[in-house]
């Protein structure tokens, strides 16, 4: 990116500048001018991010607990990735997540911000913060305190009990039918007060012409609503997308407390097992496999994502 | 250019790669000579200030508040500084711990693990014979921290660790409920225990307490494997001692008769959303007849069940227990391993005796501790002593292998929610351990 940004600086330098200078020492100087700009942060990003994804990707080559001393493994721990149906499982789990993660909040999100912005509400600070407080919970606590609203004495089944469904009472975290719901419920509280903010303010940046004009077309409200509202907030849609899936394929604090991945492997997610596969299996080299595959498949969600959310040129 | 950039990033990325690989990851440390076995050690405190830091879990460690002043007014020259940190991260931080440059002295062990492997604890044969622990202590209560020159076989070769204190698993029950359903006593084999369960259900009770979200339903399994099979035969198994299988008729009889005892309700339904403190919560408040767990919850349920709560060892041919030892090791970054060694030295003694069994946790020698009649406690010293005289006493089958914990909780959850049939939870059982053992 960088570079693309040096070349299009450079181009313009050409052709502005008379070339008192060779063209080819400006060339590199321009160049070099913005890299410099961008340098600090680059560094930091290269340290902190680039340089311990790659030191993963070379651990990942080896059999190593972590501690001892390591023995070139090739391409084995991928391979024990791929023959484990667990782990395979787990990377399902996580794609799963999406669904409660990203698709139902932004659903939910939309249709909230859409109906909210139409009515201008005194109480709408108040509502926004109350919303928006999800996302600002250490996600632990969160986690433990739905643990507990889903215990077989928790204030879920006391719930159902009062309406009269006792029936359907049942330690829902220890439930192989109803664990994966429960901790992706979780999710959805979490991620729908960010998307709900993210879209209203969008709402906001729409121009109101767009709906007048839709107006006088005869459109009613489900017509402005897809066909105004929706295509507006393209950019909004996109930034709450990408979030919301990166925290459903890195899903690790809401899973880990709640079930540990239980009952048998029926919720367990990437997360949960790299954190095992490290700490407790001393398999550090299969985790980072593990960790490696799921950075892949992220990015290669996102470029999806993004290609599907660009703006038509 | 576009392509240019693409290979010079790619030659980077390689150059970062080969920086980072100049070494394979961990090799720089474990190149220290081993420990030689037969060199011989100084016993006692060696003179001048020496300082020495413990680390230990709040359970296991709760006796060393009183354990440590003891030592230190014997020895007022040693300063010994205690930290304790919960099971689960301590378990998951020790060997880092120990590999590092500020390693601490003394280490409570749960389990082997990989600390021998990767020499990051001290042999501590020299000791044991120094000090004459092997005279000391019945030879199944060292066996669990002896290791082979594998690194990973248990049961023979060097000592590792000192016990301090044990815990054993046996069978608790409720005497007032049992009185209640007109049996007199304890039941004393497998048959009589499951008419007892019936004769509970039938009368509406709970007839076994069971929290399984940990993976507790482990406990009876094992303790059905082991009786059936023999303690002797049983422990090889858990030691990981070659071409032993979990798949034997006393662990097919355990996981066949959790699952029967399921369907016919002896148990909640709900045994995989509770964890072990709600199982012991729900059994202290009268639910449930009985209830499969270890001392070391033992001076909760006596406080809140009083008189009516009973302990008993596991019913079978041969009283067997699942039980493990509160076992400190030497690191082996330690420079004060001598004062290191007296301290595990003192803590079989009398002192540190009372100390642990006043936390649930039994001492070798039960001569050194009393209880009054009729309380969990004495009930507790004559099970601990119908082991002992049975060489009963069996490691966790949980501590097999480093992942068996794992491999535990998630397949017995399966096989009580019906998932699986006993034969195959025993497969997925047996090929965790023969990754590791096998």
């Amino acid at each position: 990116m960088a570079d693309s940004l040096a070349n299009r600086v450079a181009v313009r330098d050409r052709t502005v500048v008379a070339p008192a200078t060779p063209v080819r020492a400006r060339r590199s100087r321009a160049r070099l001018v913005p890299l410099l700009y961008t340098a600090p942060a680059l560094l930091f990003y290269a340290a902190f991010v680039i340089a311990p994804w790659l030191h993963s990707l070379w651990i990942s080559f080896w059999d190593w607990n972590g501690i001892g001393v390591a023995t070139w493994a090739g391409l084995d721990n991928y391979r024990e990735i791929l023959a484990d149906p667990a782990l395979r499982l787990s990377l399902v789990h996580a794609f799963g997540l999406i669904l409660f993660y990203s698709v139902i909040p932004i659903c939910f999100g939309l249709v909230l911000a859409a109906l909210v912005a139409n009515v201008p509400w005194k109480g709408m600070p108040f509502v926004r913060t109350v919303i928006f407080l999800p996302q600002i919970l250490p996600l632990v606590a969160v986690g433990s305190v739905w643990k507990l609203f889903f215990d077989d004495d928790g204030p879920f089944n006391a719930l159902l009990r009062a309406v009269g469904l006792s029936d359907f009472t049942r330690a829902w975290l220890g439930d192989f039918t109803w664990a994966y719901p429960a901790v992706g419920v979780v999710g959805t509280w979490v991620s729908t007060g960010l998307c709900f903010l993210l879209l209203y303010s969008g709402i906001g940046k729409i121009d109101p012409a767009l709906y007048e004009a839709a107006r006088l077309d005869g459109a009613r409200a489900i017509h402005e609503f897809w066909h105004v509202t929706v295509p507006g907030l393209r950019r909004e849609l996109s930034v709450a997308a990408t979030v919301t899936v990166i925290a459903a394929l890195a899903s690790f604090d809401v899973v880990y407390v709640m079930t540990g991945g239980g009952p048998g492997e029926s919720t367990m997610v990437p997360g949960v097992a790299i954190y095992r596969l490290t700490f407790t299996a001393g398999q550090v080299g299969t985790a980072c496999a593990l960790a490696v595959v799921l950075s892949l498949l992220t990015c290669a969600v996102m470029f999806a994502l993004n290609r599907l959310t660009r703006e038509k040129p | 250019m576009k392509s240019m950039t693409s290979v010079k990033s790619a030659l980077s990325a390689a150059a970062v790669l080969l920086a980072l690989g100049a070494c394979a990851p961990g090799s720089s440390s474990g190149d220290e000579p081993a420990a030689d076995a037969n060199a011989p050690v100084q016993t006692g405190v060696p003179s001048g200030q020496v300082e020495l830091n413990l680390i230990a879990t709040p359970e296991s460690g709760a006796a060393m508040k009183d354990i440590i002043p003891a030592f230190q007014t014997k020895h007022p020259n040693v300063k010994i500084k205690y930290v304790d940190t919960t099971y689960d991260d301590y378990n998951k931080s020790l060997n880092l711990a120990l590999s590092s440059d500020t390693s601490p002295d003394i280490v409570l062990l749960n389990a082997v693990g990989t600390t021998v492997k990767d020499q990051l604890i001290l042999n501590l044969q020299p000791y044991a014979k120094a000090y004459g622990w092997e005279s000391a202590y019945p030879a199944g209560q060292l066996n669990q921290w002896r290791v082979a020159t594998d690194g990973t076989t248990l049961g023979s070769g060097d000592l590792y660790a000192a016990p301090a204190s044990f815990s054993q698993v046996g069978l608790y029950f409720n005497k007032a409920k049992l009185k209640k359903l007109g049996i007199a006593a304890a039941p004393a084999t497998i048959e009589e225990l499951e008419a007892a369960l019936a004769k509970a259900k039938a009368s509406g009770e709970t007839p076994l307490q069971l929290g399984n979200k940990e993976g507790h339903a482990s406990f009876p399994i094992q303790l059905i494997g082991q009786s059936t099979d023999g303690p002797a035969a049983y422990a090889k198994w858990v030691f990981g001692e070659g071409g032993a299988t979990f798949d034997t008729a006393g662990n097919t009889k355990g996981a066949q008769s959790i699952t029967d005892w399921g369907t016919k309700g002896y148990y909640s339904k709900d045994a995989n959303g509770i964890d072990l403190q709600g199982a012991v919560d729900k059994f202290t408040k009268g639910d449930g007849v009985f209830f499969v767990d270890g001392s070391w919850d033992s001076k909760k349920i006596g406080d809140a069940l009083k008189g009516d709560a009973g302990f008993v060892p596991f019913p079978g041919p041969k009283a067997t227990a699942i039980g493990t030892s509160v076992a400190y090791g030497i690191s082996r970054k330690s420079k004060n391993a001598q004062a290191a060694a007296a301290f595990l030295d003192f803590l079989r003694g009398p002192e540190a005796a009372k100390a642990s069994f006043a936390q649930g946790f039994l001492p070798s020698d039960t001569s050194t501790v009393t209880a009054e009649p009729g309380t969990i406690s004495a009930d507790l010293i004559a099970a601990w002593n119908k082991v002992n005289a049975d060489d009963g006493l069996i490691g966790f089958n949980n501590n097999a292998t480093a992942t068996m914990n794992d491999t535990l909780v998630a397949e017995t959850q399966k096989l009580i929610a019906g998932k699986v049939a006993p034969a195959t939870f025993i497969r997925a059982v047996q090929s965790d351990w023969a990754r590791t053992h096998g």
